[in-house]
């Protein structure tokens, strides 16, 4: 008997008119079709990461994949709306009474997105860059709608509201194309100064991440208390510079070493007032 | 002209040592074992297959010592000036990088790539809007020149000046996904046209043509990954 009604639809409410001439079923009938139109967005997203993956950049890929998914999903839901017979300008008109009050229940939410639509015409950072967002240093995960999501050198997940990422100073770490460091290397007064430069030289050029050009610097900078410092300037691609500053210290410290040019070290030379007092003790 | 004798086709079990290159795949029940041993590293890899052939061939040039750019930019020992509308050749070297495949089932798979050219990044450009690049310095020459394929390969650079000004030209900038290379036993050669649109600006493109009969195509990396959306081209904006 149950069966019986399902199959010809009498079963109590479901049949029956919810609104104009939409009964139950119609209503069951759109929420599958959006579940549908859900999934199949969601396949197609599956499908572009794994085919696009290995052909564009992560950032351009994920901008994509978001148009191509809520476009199904808008697709789908205006299909759905005139599947439940509701006008879009009925809506517009409700809209904007209910808009109002919604506005104000949601002011930050609205603010995020506002601010997350800015980040994205913008740009100024984008999925995979290393940033530093109001203190908080990482590379960018995921740029939402409303949040970003950073990924921080210590591995842990931090969301910050897009107004927050808009409205901060954002440092990105590899917006442009080279990046340098520097060292301040401190020899002895008693090595030769231009021999030290030579080997320095020598060294940044053997070192195929540092780059040819911009050319590096290394100088003569002071004469210090204790040492005459060299400043060497190396620039590197973005990506690879810390990596590089890192090698390149201990290289220029062993290649130095090996040239018998030592590294100077704080120290002090004392002068006793009276010689022949101290002659006297001992 | 000296001869490579390690590029093309090979039958497993192989061992080279050949010019600071040593390298062997050895048979082992139903998998090969590669084993390199040389370019400061020791690398070690197992292939699940019976009956692959290894091939042995030049690459693009910018995959070691790590694959941080498609661009690979070559400075000129010497800047050349070109007068206004006018065609002229010249030959350029470039480092070579060997690709090492296994083949089996008609598919290619790399294995290693090996290099003895030095090697170095440059930006060209500026720090902003530049690229990286990887750079290369080579001498200009008339007719190709003898080279050891096994470190350098030749360009025969064909420069077209569509201004009406004399031209100096002291670089040139290669994207890799256009890269046609072709080998012998001596010799490893690319073909590419260089048109100077103005004082600062020109297109490079490349011809998929041999430098002399018998030369055979590179199976060549960037091709497999390229999609349509990829220039070939390269624009040089920022100064030639």
């Amino acid at each position: 008997m149950i069966l019986d009604n399902v199959i010809h639809g009498n079963i109590t409410g479901l049949d029956s008119v919810i609104y104009g001439t939409i009964t139950g079923f119609d209503l069951i009938e759109t929420v599958v079709f959006l579940i549908i139109a859900i999934l199949i967005a969601r396949l197609v997203v599956i499908y572009l990461r794994r085919s696009l993956k290995d052909r564009m950049s992560r950032d351009i890929m994920e901008i994509t994949i978001k148009v191509i998914y809520y476009t199904i999903i808008v697709i789908a839901v205006l299909f759905a709306l005139k599947r439940l017979e509701i006008e879009l300008s009925g809506l517009l008109v409700a809209g904007g009474i209910i808009g109002i009050v919604i506005g104000f229940a949601t002011q930050s939410i609205v603010g995020n997105l506002i601010s997350g639509l800015f980040l994205m015409i913008e740009r100024p950072i984008k999925i995979g860059d290393q940033v530093d967002i109001d203190g908080t240093s990482g590379y960018v995960e995921d740029i939402h709608t409303v949040s970003t999501i950073i990924r921080t050198y210590e591995g842990l997940y931090v969301r910050i509201p897009n107004e927050k990422v808009f409205t901060n100073k954002i440092t990105n770490y590899v917006a442009n194309t080279a990046r340098r460091f520097q060292y301040v290397v401190g020899i002895r007064y008693s090595d030769d100064a231009d021999e030290a430069i030579e080997i320095i030289k020598d060294l940044i050029e053997e070192h195929p991440i540092a780059l040819k050009n911009p050319s590096p610097k290394v100088f003569v900078d002071n004469l210090g208390d204790n040492a005459v410092n060299i400043i060497v300037r190396i620039w590197a691609p973005p990506t690879e510079w810390y990596d590089l500053k890192m090698e390149m210290l201990w290289k220029i410290k062993k290649g130095l070493e090996e040239n018998e040019i030592e590294i100077a070290f704080p120290q002090q030379t004392v002068w006793f007032a009276n010689e022949l007092r101290k002659k006297e003790v001992s | 002209m000296k001869k490579s004798g390690i590029f093309g086709l090979h039958d497993v079990p192989l061992r080279i040592v050949h010019e600071g290159i040593s390298f062997s795949i050895e048979r082992d029940r139903r998998s090969l074992l590669y084993k390199r041993e040389c370019m400061d590293e020791e690398v070690e890899n197992i292939f699940l297959s019976s009956n692959s052939r290894v091939l042995i061939n030049p690459i693009e040039p910018l995959n070691m010592p790590k694959e941080l750019t498609p661009y690979l930019l070559i400075e000129f020992e010497k800047s050349i000036f070109i007068e206004p509308m006018t065609n002229r050749k010249i030959f350029l070297t470039f480092p070579v990088e060997i690709g090492i495949f296994v083949h089996g089932k008609k598919e290619y798979q790399i294995i290693d790539v090996l290099t003895l050219a030095k090697q170095k990044f440059t930006l060209y450009g500026s720090v902003k809007s530049g690229i990286i690049c990887k750079y290369w310095k080579s001498d200009v020459y008339s007719t190709m020149p003898d080279i050891n394929p096994i470190y350098e390969g030749g360009i025969e650079l064909n420069l077209t000046n569509t201004t009406t000004r004399w031209v100096e030209v002291t670089k040139a900038v290669f994207n890799a996904y256009g890269m046609k290379i072709y080998y012998s036993d001596d010799m490893v050669s690319m073909k590419a046209n260089m048109k100077i649109l103005s004082k600062k600006i020109a297109e490079i493109s490349f011809v998929g043509s041999h430098l002399k009969k018998g030369m055979k195509r590179s199976l060549e990396l960037y091709i497999s990954r390229k999609i349509p959306m990829i220039a070939t081209k390269f624009l040089m904006e920022e100064g030639i």
